[in-house]
């Protein structure tokens, strides 16, 4: 999952940075509304945070300008504005959802999971759940009929993102653009690595590769 | 009340009453002291139209009666004489059986003498020398026909002045109305002001109200501004302020705390009542309260938005709704309604099993706003612990004091009342009561 992370405050950023890539999201960081206008549109994020008192661009004419431009990322705008008024006229300008500061870091992360499944069509569920597997977030461990069985941050990174889309056939790049932020060298092995790792510890039926086209997630119920 | 209208119309029909019947008696005045200086000619001109009657006899004078006038031969015809010369005297026989009153000097006598038959008469005295001898004589004339017409006339005059009073009155009355228009125009835009109706007053007004109108205009703008311009510097300080909190917070879930849950603890506990105080606080000081008078919120406008914030932040497992009348509005700021409900109805779905209601009704000119959810409920003897100051009944479920207690503040402001009673739904019910608007205007 490669979120963007729109916030002028620098302390608070390096905290949510690191608090994001713990959590095995890939962030990328700008602290300009404008910056922020062209790079949100051009790059394929998952998730856009958004602070609305930035420099450059105020946040909501940020927001609606996206909304216009035919943007359809989620939104989670991160606010010290808290008045209800304010959160209405966030939702409006089309946020998906409105986390007020300060904010426990576990309160965030929730948010983040619960709308990243939502904007993927998938119930609100405590756990991530797709073809008979069960994602633990906060632990980054899979469930798998009763067996519980530890990941690896890549690993984790990289199932994730399969069982928010499963059944779909996932090039390597498109996996690449989505699990790394924009400053890490891609490198296609490493992905064929953790994907024969995962196959190691759920099952070789688990992923299937399309020759030329990329990876499907089948599960183990396929 | 003291009315321009009714004043103007006061002073005027006095005026008009006191100097209409001054002229009137006056002229009346005039026009009967001439018409008895004429009168008094006459009569000097009978009197020496007698004389000339007066000839000598062999016992002295005599009255030659072929030339006294036909009017005195007749018996109370009004015409009346009487000739002294010496003791011996001659009276017109018009007189008949009654006696003319005689003045004491010659000329007319002042007052009207009573004559026969109720006439009044008007009495004339003339002292001559003839024929050696001194005489008087007295002639009179009935009065009465005169005062007669004098009373019509002044009937007439009186119902015309009457009819003409009423007449200005009405025309004055017509102008006035017309004059005052643009008042009574600024004061239904002031009530409109009031119901939130409209922003500003025209300022296309008479010279006379110009200033009026404008500095209303600059006072209800300033206001607007330095409202918004607080309200500007508060979310400013509350950026500046929460940023570094949010920050703390946080750093607060590092590792490196982990060797020490106590420090953690603390510092969690304290960072939280910062946090609390700083949102109370703020919280409190955007409150427009009851300064503008044009604010309102209009329940079908504002309402959808914030259900659909409600529900997106709670999810589709709790079912909202709202009931309020069509077009029903609630005369106080936007903004702090808003507040008001979204706290009160955040509070209920985070308690609900599954319903949260709201109901807007009007009632004897004032609001009344329940909250209805299907959650615990609170106990009867702790409902008033919870609208106290920051209190929580569970530390679980957060932000339930301090929800209540910004609830309680705006309320305050608003000078309502809140109650916590037993829902129908089974759960909770808040309810608000406002009086109508401090400007005295209530929901059109």
């Amino acid at each position: 999952m490669r979120l963007l992370l729109v916030e002028d405050s620098v302390p608070l950023a390096d905290e949510l940075i690191a608090d994001l890539t713990a959590k095995g999201y890939a962030v990328d960081w700008l602290a300009d509304g404008r910056d922020a206008l062209y790079q949100g549109a051009s790059e394929p994020y998952d998730l856009i945070i958004l602070d609305l008192g930035l420099p450059g661009k105020p946040g909501l004419e940020l927001l609606a300008e996206w909304r216009a431009g035919g943007l359809s990322v989620p939104v989670l705008i991160l606010t010290a504005r808290g008045s209800w008024a304010e959160r209405i006229d966030g939702l409006k300008a089309g946020a998906d959802d409105y986390v007020t500061k300060p904010f426990h870091p576990e309160e965030l992360q929730l948010r983040i999971q619960a709308l990243l499944r939502r904007s993927h069509g998938l119930a609100n569920q405590p756990h991530l759940e797709a073809s008979g597997l069960q994602l633990n977030e906060s632990e980054q461990t899979v469930s798998l009929e009763n067996r519980v069985t530890e990941l690896t941050a890549g690993e984790f990174r990289l199932l994730r993102y399969f069982m928010l889309h499963p059944g779909q056939i996932l090039s390597k790049t498109r996996l690449a653009e989505h699990l790394y932020d924009g400053e890490t060298e891609r490198d296609s092995n490493v992905l064929e690595v953790h994907v024969n790792r995962l196959r190691g510890k759920l099952g070789r039926e688990v992923i299937e590769t399309r020759r030329g086209q990329g990876y499907r997630f089948a599960g183990i119920k396929a | 009340m003291r009315s321009i209208q009714r004043r103007l119309g006061l002073g005027l029909g006095g005026a008009l009453l006191v100097v209409g019947l001054l002229l009137a008696q006056t002229s009346l005045w005039l026009f009967e002291s001439g018409l008895r200086r004429y009168l008094e000619d006459n009569l000097r001109d009978d009197s020496e139209a007698l004389l000339a009657a007066l000839v000598r006899g062999q016992n002295g004078p005599q009255l030659d009666e072929s030339r006294v006038g036909p009017a005195f031969q007749q018996p109370l015809s009004g015409h009346y004489f009487h000739i002294d010369v010496d003791g011996k005297t001659w009276r017109s026989r018009s007189l008949w059986d009654s006696t003319l009153p005689l003045p004491e000097k010659p000329g007319l006598m002042e007052a009207l003498a009573n004559g026969p038959q109720a006439q009044q008469l008007l009495v004339y005295r003339a002292d001559y020398r003839r024929l050696g001898r001194s005489l008087s004589i007295t002639v009179a004339q009935d009065y009465t026909p005169i005062l007669d017409s004098f009373r019509r006339v002044r009937i007439v005059g009186l119902a015309l002045g009457a009819g003409a009073l009423l007449l200005i009155l009405l025309l004055q009355r017509l102008t006035v109305r017309r004059a005052l228009r643009p008042l009574e125009r600024a004061r239904v835009q002031i009530a409109q002001l009031q119901d939130g109706r409209r922003g500003t007053l025209d300022s296309d007004v008479p010279d006379e109200l110009e200033p009026l109108v404008r500095q209303i205009n600059h006072l209800l703008e300033h206001t607007e501004q330095t409202l918004q311009r607080s309200r500007n510097a508060l979310g400013n300080l509350g950026h500046a302020l929460k940023t570094p909190l949010a920050v703390l917070v946080s750093l607060l879930a590092r590792s490196e705390f982990d060797a020490h849950p106590a420090l953690r603890q603390t510092l969690r506990e304290q960072l939280e009542q910062i946090e609390q105080r700083l949102a109370r606080e703020l919280g409190r000081a955007r409150l427009a309260g009851e300064v503008l008078p044009g604010a309102q919120f209009v329940c079908a406008r504002e309402l959808p938005a914030l259900f659909a914030t409600l529900q997106m932040i709670h999810g589709q497992a709790c079912v909202l709704s709202w009931e309020a009348e069509p077009h029903l509005s609630i005369q106080r700021d936007r903004e702090d309604v808003l507040e008001l409900l979204g706290n009160l109805l955040d509070n209920a779905c985070k308690w609900a099993d599954s319903k949260v209601r709201l109901q807007v009704l009007e009632a004897r000119g004032g609001i009344v706003l329940l909250i209805d959810d299907d959650g615990p409920g609170i106990e009867t003897s702790r409902r008033d612990d919870v609208l106290g100051r920051g209190v929580r009944l569970d530390e679980q479920v957060s932000g339930h004091g301090l929800g209540l207690s910004i609830v309680r503040d705006i309320v305050e402001a608003w000078r309502g009342h809140v109650d916590l009673l037993d829902s129908p739904l089974g759960g909770l019910r808040v309810s608000i009561r406002l009086p109508a608007s401090a400007g005295g205007a209530g929901p059109s």
